[in-house]
C-alpha cells in the first residue's frame, strides 16, 4: 500500500538531509549552541522576540555582542549596474566580443536555477566599452566609469559573487531589502531598529532617502510584519524635509498656545483616567513632535557646512542631478552624525534607474558621474571625521548586468553573479572575495546569497542574527530566513 | 422580563439549543449518545442541572454523570420504579425508546456526547485511517511519535455547561456566567459598569466605526425605558455604517489590495467588487458558512452566466483567491513557475490563516516544528487550488443583462454592417470590381469629391456607432480549469524546482487522513476541489472555523482576542484565556445558522462588554484579564480619519462603488517610478479623484502594494501582502505631526469653526460650548471652559476646533 504523502516524504535520502539542514543542523555547532543557549534564558518558547516596550519603541538597546559598527549607511543604485563594466574586470570577456557564450560556461549556467539568465539575451557577448585600470595598495581593478571611488579601493571590500533569487527587480530588491522575494516583509533598517533602537530620539531611528524609490516602491523599505514604531521616515533633501513637519501659517504663530491649552486639557483627562500609559505616552509624542521640527530642519541646513565640504562631496557641480545625489549623500553623514541608526539612500534620478536593456552607456555614463563623486566623497568625509570605524556603508544592487548583449548594445538582468561592496564599521578594507566565471556570467567561487549579506551586516552591529525574529501567523520570521542557512561573512569582518 | 431571570431562562433556551446538534451523529454509539444526552436534557436537567439540584444530583455534565455510571440503578431504577411517588421524572414514565436509549447508554459506558462529528457532515471520506488519537495508523501520529496532539484546538468543539455563579444580578447573558465564573474562583471582580455616556460612544464607535453625537448620546441618557440599551444595539448592527466598519477586519484578514504589487503595482479596476461584498455581507448578516462558500468556490455554485445578484456575488468573492500580490512580469523572465508557486502557497497559507487559524506557512518547506501537521499537510491543502485559473473574460453581468449587451451590440453590428455595405458600394462603383483589401488607397484616389464625403459621413457614423457599443463587466475572477489542473507535489524546502511526492487535495492529517471525496461542482470544466474544500471549512466539522471567527470578533470589541493569536491557534500561539467561553461562542456561531450578528449581539448585550475601562489591566492582573475588560484603545487609521470627518460634517456617505484616490503630492508619489512611467491603459499612474469626492469612509479610500496612503500609513496601516490577524497600535511622534499640522485635521477644524461661528447669538462661551459638542460629544466642564476661553483671547476658533481634535479624548476609545 502507498505510504501516506506526510510520511514517505522522509524516506528520501534527500528530503531527510533536507529537513535537518532546515532545522538548522546544517551549520555549526557552536552557533547552534549559542542559539540554544539564549533562546533556554527567555521566557519559555513561547516568546522569543525581542521586548519593546511600546510606550518608548526607539530605546537604544544593548547589542548581543560588542558591536563593529554603530550605524549603516545603505547606499542602493537601483536597477542594476553593470559588474563587468564596473568593478569585475574580465579580459577573456574583452576578447569574445561578438562571439557566442562558452560552451562550457552556457552548461554549467544551464545547470543551475539562473539558467533563466539567457532569457530576453542575445547569443553573443558583449565586451565591456569601459576601459579598466588598477588602484590603490590592492591593485583593483575598476573601470573609468568611477574614477572618483577608484580612490577608495583600499577602503572598501569588494564582493564579486553575489546572487539574488530572482532575475526581476521587483522581487530580486524585495528580496535584498527583506530576505524575502515575495514582498511584503521588514525591510533591513526596520529589522535594525528593531534590534538596536536608536540613539537619538529627537531623529527617526530609520531613515529613506530617494527622488523616485526603488522598483517595487515602498514595499521595499517597509516595517512589513514589524511594529509600526519601525517605519521608515521618508526625508526630503529640499524643501520641508519631513511631511507635515510644520504648522499651516493659520496656525503657525500659535502653535506653542496650541500645544499647552491641549495639553492642559490631556491633563484634566488623564487625571479622570489614573493608569493608562497610552495617555501619557500621546502626551509625550507631542512635545517630542515639536522638539522634531527644530531638530529636523537643523539637520537639513548645509549652510552649517563648509566650502570644502560642499565641493567634496559635488554639491557645488553645475549638473542637478549630481548636485541632488551629492545633497543626499551630504544628508546621510549628518544624520548618522547625530546619532540616526540606519540610512537607506537610493540613486534613482527617474523611472528607470541603472536598468540599460538598451545602449549601455547611454545608461550608465551619466549615472556614473551623477553618484561618483557623492559617494566618493561620503567616504573621505566619514574617514576624515572618524566615523567610518562606526558606520558601515555599503554599495549595491538589486542584481547586476549580463555580459551577453541585449537589443541594441544594451545588458539584461543578470542575478547568477555580480558586485557588491562594503566599507567602515567592521570590515576589512582592502578585502576581495568571491568570483565569477571567465565572463562574468555567474558566481563560480564562493557564491555569496543575500541572507548571507544581512548576517554579516547584523554582525558587524553586534546582532545574534539568527536571535533577531518576530512572531508572524506563528512562524518566527527572519530577515536571514527560517531555514537557518544563512552564513554571514566572518572572513570580511576585523576581529 | 426582570434582569435577575435572564440568566436562567437563557440557559434554558441555550441547553435547549444544543440538543439539535447531538442528533447529527453518524454511527449508531455516536447516536446513542447523543440520543440519551438530549433525553437527560429534556427530561430530567430542569430538577437535576444548575438551577436546582435535587437530591444533591445533577444530570448535565460528563462530570455530573460520572456519579452515575459507578451507581447505574440511580437512574435506572427510578425511571422504571413501579412506586409513582419514587418514579422519575415525577408523575410521568419515559416513552418505552426512551428507557431503552438510556439503558443501552449507561451499559455502554455512558459517554458524554459528541456534538462534532469528523465524519458525519462530509461523510465522505474513502479511506479508513482514523484521526491521531484512534487510529496508530493515522500519519501524523506516526510523524510525532503520537506527541502534539493534545493542542487545544484539536479538540471538537462542544458546547460547555454554563456555569452557576453567585452574583446572578451581574449576569446578563451566559458569557457573563463564564466570565464571572472563573473570577469567582480568582476571587476577582467585575468591573462597574460604565456611565451611559460612555457605553453609547463605546457601542457607536466599535459598531460602526463612527463616534456618537452629542444629541444621540443625550437622548439615550435621558431614556428611561428598559429596553433602550438593546433597542440601541439593534439600531446600531443595522445601520450600513455596521458593515463599512467590519468590513475592515476583513480585508486586513484577506490582504485586500486594489493593485497587484511588484514593480508595476497594476490598479486592479474592479477589487473594489470585493470590498462592497464583504460589505453587504456582513451588513445582512449572510450566514458565515456561505460567505466562505462564496469566497472560496463561488463559481462552483452554479453554471453559465449568473442569474441573480447571489450568484453574481458568488463570482464577485471569488475575488478572495486573487487579492494576494502578483509579479505580472515574471513571464518576461521565464519565472512564471515562480510566480505560479507563490500563488499557491499565498493560497494555501491565506486560506489557512484566515479561516483555520492554522499555520500552514511552517509547514511549506518541513514538517511543522510543533504542530501536528506535516509538510505534505501543506501541500494536500494547496492541491485543492491546483486547478485555479485567472478567469479575466469571464463577465459578471447578469445573465439577462448579458443578453440584452448582446442584442444592443448585434443590433449595432448590423448597422455598421449597412453602413459598411454602402461604402463598399461605392468602392466598387469607382472601381468597377468588386474592391480587396489593398484597394483602399487607389480608391480614396479615385473618388470625386461627393462620394468622398459620402465614405466621410457613412465612417463617421460607423465610429459614432461603434461609440455606442456596450462592453461586458470582467471581474477579479478566479475559475477551475479541469482539463489542464496540474499535479501538485510536495516541494522539497518549498522549492518549486525541487518536487517530491506526488499529493491529493486533503485536509489536516492529524483529523482527516484521508482523501475526501470530492463534491461535484455545478458546472462542467470545473474539479469540485475548491467547493469540496469551502464546505468542509464552513462546516461544524472542523474544530476551527467557528472558534476562529468568533475570536475575531471578540478580539475587535475587547482589544484582545480570548485566543490572543487570532491567525494561530497552534502550540506556538496563545492558548485561549477562557476556552468554555470561546466553546459557547462557536457553538453559538454553528447553531445560529452561523449568524455573526447573533455573536455581535451576544457580546453587546453581556455585562462584561458594559464594565468601565481599566488601567493597566495586563500589569497588575496578567493577559488572561486583558481578555475581559474594556480599556483605551487608540482608534484606528480608518476611526480617526473618519472621526474627524464625521464630527466636523464634511463626511460623504459613498456606499460602494469605485475607490477614491487621494490627491498626493509628486515626492510620495514618486515611492514607486512606475508612476513616472504610466502606460496606455492607465494602470500603473495615480488618478486622483475630484477633490469634492475624497471626504469618504477610508474603507474606500484606494490601497495600493507600492504607494501606500502617508496619513493612514503613519496610523499604522497593516502590511497587506499576507494575513493580518491583528493590527499594532503604536504611539509615535509623526502622527502628532499628521494631527497638528497635516491638511486633514486642519480642514476638519475650519470647518467646525466655520459652522459654529455661523450660529447665531454665537458668544464665546456658546461657540466653546458647541465646539466641545461637536468633537467630544459632551459638553465642556468648568475649568476647561476657562481654559478654553483664556485661549480664545488671543487665538483663534480654527485653532481651538483643531486643539480639541487633537486631544486623547477624541484620540482614544474609551
Amino acid at each position: 500500500m502507498a505510504q501516506h504523502p506526510s510520511l514517505s516524504v522522509h524516506q528520501h535520502p534527500a528530503g531527510r538531509r533536507q529537513f535537518l539542514r532546515s532545522l538548522g543542523l546544517g551549520f555549526g555547532l557552536t552557533a547552534l549552541e549559542a542559539l540554544g543557549s539564549s533562546r533556554l534564558q527567555a521566557d519559555g518558547p513561547r516568546k522569543r522576540t525581542r521586548t519593546i516596550d511600546p510606550l518608548n519603541p526607539f530605546a537604544s538597546r544593548v547589542p548581543d555582542f560588542a558591536p563593529r559598527a554603530k550605524s549603516v549607511i545603505f547606499l542602493f543604485m537601483v536597477g542594476g549596474p553593470s559588474q563587468i563594466d564596473t568593478f569585475d574586470y574580465k579580459p577573456v570577456l574583452q576578447s569574445l566580443d561578438g562571439k557566442p557564450v562558452p560552451d562550457s560556461i552556457r552548461k554549467a549556467v544551464e545547470a543551475t536555477k539562473h539558467a533563466n539568465v539567457f532569457h530576453g539575451c542575445k547569443p553573443e557577448l558583449m565586451a565591456s566599452p569601459y576601459q579598466f585600470a588598477q588602484y590603490g595598495q590592492s591593485g583593483t581593478w575598476v573601470s573609468s566609469l568611477f574614477p572618483k571611488m577608484a580612490e577608495h579601493v583600499d577602503d572598501i571590500a569588494l564582493i564579486y559573487s553575489m546572487q539574488a533569487d530572482s532575475n526581476n527587480h521587483a522581487p530580486a530588491s524585495y528580496q535584498l531589502h527583506t530576505g524575502d522575494v515575495r514582498g511584503g516583509k521588514a525591510s533591513l533598517g526596520s529589522w535594525v531598529t528593531y534590534g538596536l533602537g536608536t540613539e537619538n530620539t529627537d531623529l527617526p531611528g530609520y531613515v529613506v532617502l530617494f527622488d523616485a524609490g526603488p522598483l517595487g516602491g515602498n514595499a521595499n523599505y517597509n516595517n512589513g510584519f514589524l511594529p509600526p514604531a519601525f517605519q521608515p521616515t521618508r526625508l526630503r533633501d529640499r524643501g520641508l524635509p519631513v511631511l507635515d513637519l510644520l504648522p499651516s501659517t493659520e496656525t503657525a504663530s500659535g502653535q506653542r498656545q496650541s500645544i499647552d491649552l491641549m495639553q492642559k486639557l490631556n491633563q484634566m483627562h488623564r487625571a479622570e483616567h489614573p493608569g493608562f500609559t497610552e495617555l501619557d505616552a500621546r502626551i509625550a509624542n507631542y512635545e517630542l513632535a515639536y522638539r522634531m521640527q527644530s531638530a529636523a530642519l537643523n539637520v537639513g541646513n548645509f549652510e552649517e557646512e563648509s566650502k570644502h565640504t560642499h565641493q567634496l562631496y559635488g554639491l557645488d557641480e553645475s549638473d542637478p542631478r549630481t548636485q541632488s545625489f551629492a545633497r543626499k549623500c551630504l544628508l546621510a553623514r549628518r544624520l548618522i552624525e547625530r546619532g540616526v541608526r540606519f540610512v537607506q539612500l537610493y540613486d534613482m534620478p527617474d523611472k528607470d534607474g541603472w536598468d540599460a536593456h538598451e545602449k549601455l552607456t547611454n545608461n550608465h555614463d551619466p549615472r556614473a558621474r551623477w553618484t561618483d563623486k557623492g559617494v566618493a566623497g561620503l567616504l573621505t568625509d566619514l574617514k576624515q571625521r572618524g566615523l567610518l570605524d562606526s558606520t558601515l556603508v555599503i554599495w549595491a544592487s538589486e542584481f547586476g548586468r549580463t555580459p551577453m548583449m541585449q537589443g541594441t548594445m544594451g545588458r539584461q538582468h543578470n542575478a547568477a553573479g555580480f558586485t557588491i561592496w562594503m566599507a567602515g564599521g567592521g570590515v576589512k578594507p582592502g578585502l576581495r572575495i568571491g568570483g565569477t566565471d571567465e565572463i562574468g556570467l555567474m558566481a563560480t567561487e564562493r557564491p555569496v546569497q543575500f541572507r548571507d549579506l544581512h548576517a554579516t551586516i547584523l554582525t558587524a552591529l553586534g546582532i545574534q542574527f539568527e536571535n533577531l525574529s518576530f512572531e508572524v501567523n506563528g512562524r518566527d520570521e527572519r530577515i536571514t530566513g527560517v531555514a537557518g542557512t544563512a552564513n554571514p561573512l566572518l572572513d570580511l569582518l576585523v576581529t | 422580563m426582570s434582569k435577575n431571570n435572564i440568566p436562567y431562562s437563557l440557559v434554558c433556551i441555550w441547553l435547549w439549543s444544543a440538543i439539535a446538534t447531538s442528533l447529527t451523529a453518524a454511527d449508531d454509539q455516536d447516536v446513542l449518545n447523543g440520543q440519551a444526552v438530549s433525553l437527560l436534557r429534556r427530561e430530567c436537567v430542569s430538577c437535576h442541572g444548575p438551577d436546582k439540584q435535587e437530591a444533591e444530583l445533577r444530570l448535565d455534565s460528563r462530570e455530573a454523570i460520572r456519579a452515575v455510571v459507578q451507581k447505574p440503578s440511580l437512574l435506572l431504577e427510578r425511571i422504571e420504579h413501579q412506586d409513582e411517588s419514587l418514579l422519575m421524572p415525577p408523575k410521568r414514565r419515559l416513552a418505552e425508546k426512551d428507557i431503552a436509549v438510556l439503558k443501552t447508554w449507561i451499559q455502554s459506558g455512558a459517554r458524554w456526547q459528541v456534538p462534532v462529528q469528523w465524519k458525519s457532515v462530509t461523510g465522505q471520506h474513502s479511506g479508513t485511517i482514523g484521526d491521531a488519537w484512534s487510529d496508530p495508523k493515522n500519519p501524523i501520529r506516526t510523524l510525532f511519535r503520537g506527541e502534539r496532539l493534545d493542542l487545544w484546538s484539536l479538540k471538537p468543539i462542544r458546547r460547555p455547561t454554563i456555569p452557576l455563579v453567585n452574583d446572578t444580578g451581574w449576569c446578563r447573558n451566559p458569557i457573563d456566567c463564564f466570565v464571572l465564573a472563573k473570577w469567582g474562583s480568582e476571587g476577582r471582580t467585575p468591573a462597574e459598569e460604565s456611565p451611559e455616556s460612555v457605553l453609547i460612544r463605546r457601542l457607536s464607535m466599535d459598531v460602526t466605526g463612527l463616534p456618537a453625537d452629542f444629541t444621540h448620546v443625550q437622548r439615550f441618557v435621558q431614556d428611561s425605558s428598559p429596553d433602550k440599551w438593546d433597542r440601541l444595539v439593534e439600531q446600531k448592527l443595522s445601520s450600513p455604517s455596521f458593515g463599512v466598519h467590519w468590513a475592515r477586519m476583513w480585508l486586513d484578514v484577506v490582504r485586500y489590495s486594489d493593485s497587484n504589487g511588484f514593480d508595476w503595482d497594476e490598479f486592479r479596476p474592479n477589487t473594489w467588487r470585493y470590498r462592497d461584498f464583504v460589505v453587504n455581507a456582513f451588513n445582512r448578516d449572510e450566514p458565515f458558512d456561505r460567505f466562505v462558500e462564496k469566497q472560496l468556490a463561488g463559481d462552483e455554485r452554479f453554471d453559465g452566466a449568473p442569474r441573480d445578484w447571489d450568484e453574481q456575488e458568488s463570482l464577485v468573492a471569488t475575488s478572495f483567491l486573487r487579492l494576494g500580490p502578483r509579479d505580472n512580469a515574471a513571464s518576461l523572465f521565464n519565472e512564471q513557475d515562480r510566480a505560479r508557486a507563490e500563488l499557491m502557497s499565498d493560497l494555501t497559507e491565506t486560506t489557512a490563516s484566515a479561516f483555520l487559524g492554522l499555520t500552514m506557512s511552517c509547514c511549506r518547506c518541513h514538517d511543522h516544528k510543533t504542530d501536528p501537521l506535516s509538510q505534505a499537510d501543506h501541500y494536500r491543502l494547496s492541491a485543492f487550488f491546483a486547478a485555479s485559473h485567472y478567469a479575466d473574460d469571464v463577465p459578471i453581468d447578469l445573465l439577462e443583462e448579458q443578453s440584452s449587451i448582446r442584442e444592443h451590440n448585434q443590433k449595432l453590428d448590423d448597422e455598421i454592417e449597412a453602413i459598411q455595405k454602402s461604402i463598399d458600394e461605392i468602392a466598387k462603383t469607382v472601381l468597377q470590381r468588386k474592391p480587396t483589401k489593398e484597394d483602399a488607397k487607389k480608391v480614396k484616389e479615385l473618388m470625386n469629391a461627393e462620394q468622398r464625403e459620402q465614405v466621410h459621413q457613412a465612417e463617421k457614423k460607423i465610429s459614432a456607432i461603434r461609440q455606442a457599443k456596450r462592453s461586458f463587466i470582467n471581474g477579479l475572477v478566479m475559475n477551475d480549469k479541469a482539463d489542464s489542473v496540474q499535479p501538485t507535489h510536495v516541494l522539497m524546502g518549498g522549492d518549486h524546482k525541487a518536487p517530491r511526492e506526488l499529493v491529493e487535495p486533503g485536509f489536516p492529517s492529524v483529523l482527516f487522513p484521508n482523501p475526501p471525496i470530492l463534491t461535484r461542482p455545478m458546472k462542467p470544466n470545473s474539479t469540485g476541489r475548491r467547493l469540496t474544500l469551502a464546505r468542509w471549512i464552513a462546516s461544524a466539522d472542523n474544530p476551527w472555523t467557528a472558534r476562529v471567527m468568533v475570536n475575531r470578533i471578540w478580539q475587535n470589541y475587547f482589544g484582545n482576542g480570548i485566543v490572543a493569536t487570532p491567525n494561530d491557534l497552534g502550540v506556538t500561539g496563545a492558548l485561549p484565556t477562557h476556552p468554555e467561553l470561546l466553546d459557547f461562542l462557536a457553538t453559538e456561531l454553528i447553531e445560529s445558522g452561523w449568524s455573526l450578528k447573533h455573536i455581535h449581539r451576544l457580546i453587546l448585550s453581556s455585562g462584561t462588554y458594559r464594565q468601565k475601562a481599566l488601567a493597566d489591566v495586563v500589569m497588575t492582573e496578567g493577559r488572561d484579564h486583558a481578555t475581559l475588560r474594556t480599556h483605551l484603545r487608540r482608534k484606528s487609521a480608518e476611526q480617526l480619519r473618519d472621526s474627524m470627518l464625521h464630527v466636523s460634517g464634511l463626511l460623504q456617505h459613498k456606499l460602494g462603488g469605485p475607490p477614491v484616490w487621494p490627491e498626493l503630492d509628486g515626492a510620495t508619489l514618486a515611492a514607486n517610478p512606475a508612476v513616472l512611467d504610466d502606460n496606455e491603459t492607465k494602470t500603473k499612474g495615480w488618478y486622483p479623484s475630484h477633490v469634492s469626492q475624497q471626504s469618504v469612509r477610508s474603507l474606500y479610500l484606494i490601497q495600493k502594494r507600492t504607494i501606500r496612503i502617508p496619513w493612514l500609513e503613519t496610523f499604522d496601516l497593516p502590511e497587506n501582502a499576507v494575513s493580518c490577524g491583528k493590527r499594532e497600535c503604536s504611539l509615535v511622534a509623526p502622527q502628532s505631526l499628521a494631527m497638528m499640522n497635516g491638511s486633514l485635521s486642519l480642514q476638519a477644524a475650519r470647518q467646525i469653526a466655520e459652522t459654529v461661528a455661523k450660529e447665531p447669538q454665537g458668544t464665546m462661551h456658546q461657540q466653546i460650548e458647541e465646539v466641545f459638542r461637536r468633537v467630544l460629544s459632551r459638553s465642556p466642564m468648568e475649568n476647561e471652559l476657562n481654559s478654553c476661553r483664556t485661549f480664545l483671547e488671543s487665538r483663534t476658533l480654527v485653532e481651538l476646533c483643531l486643539v480639541l481634535l487633537n486631544t486623547n479624548e477624541f484620540a482614544f476609545v474609551e
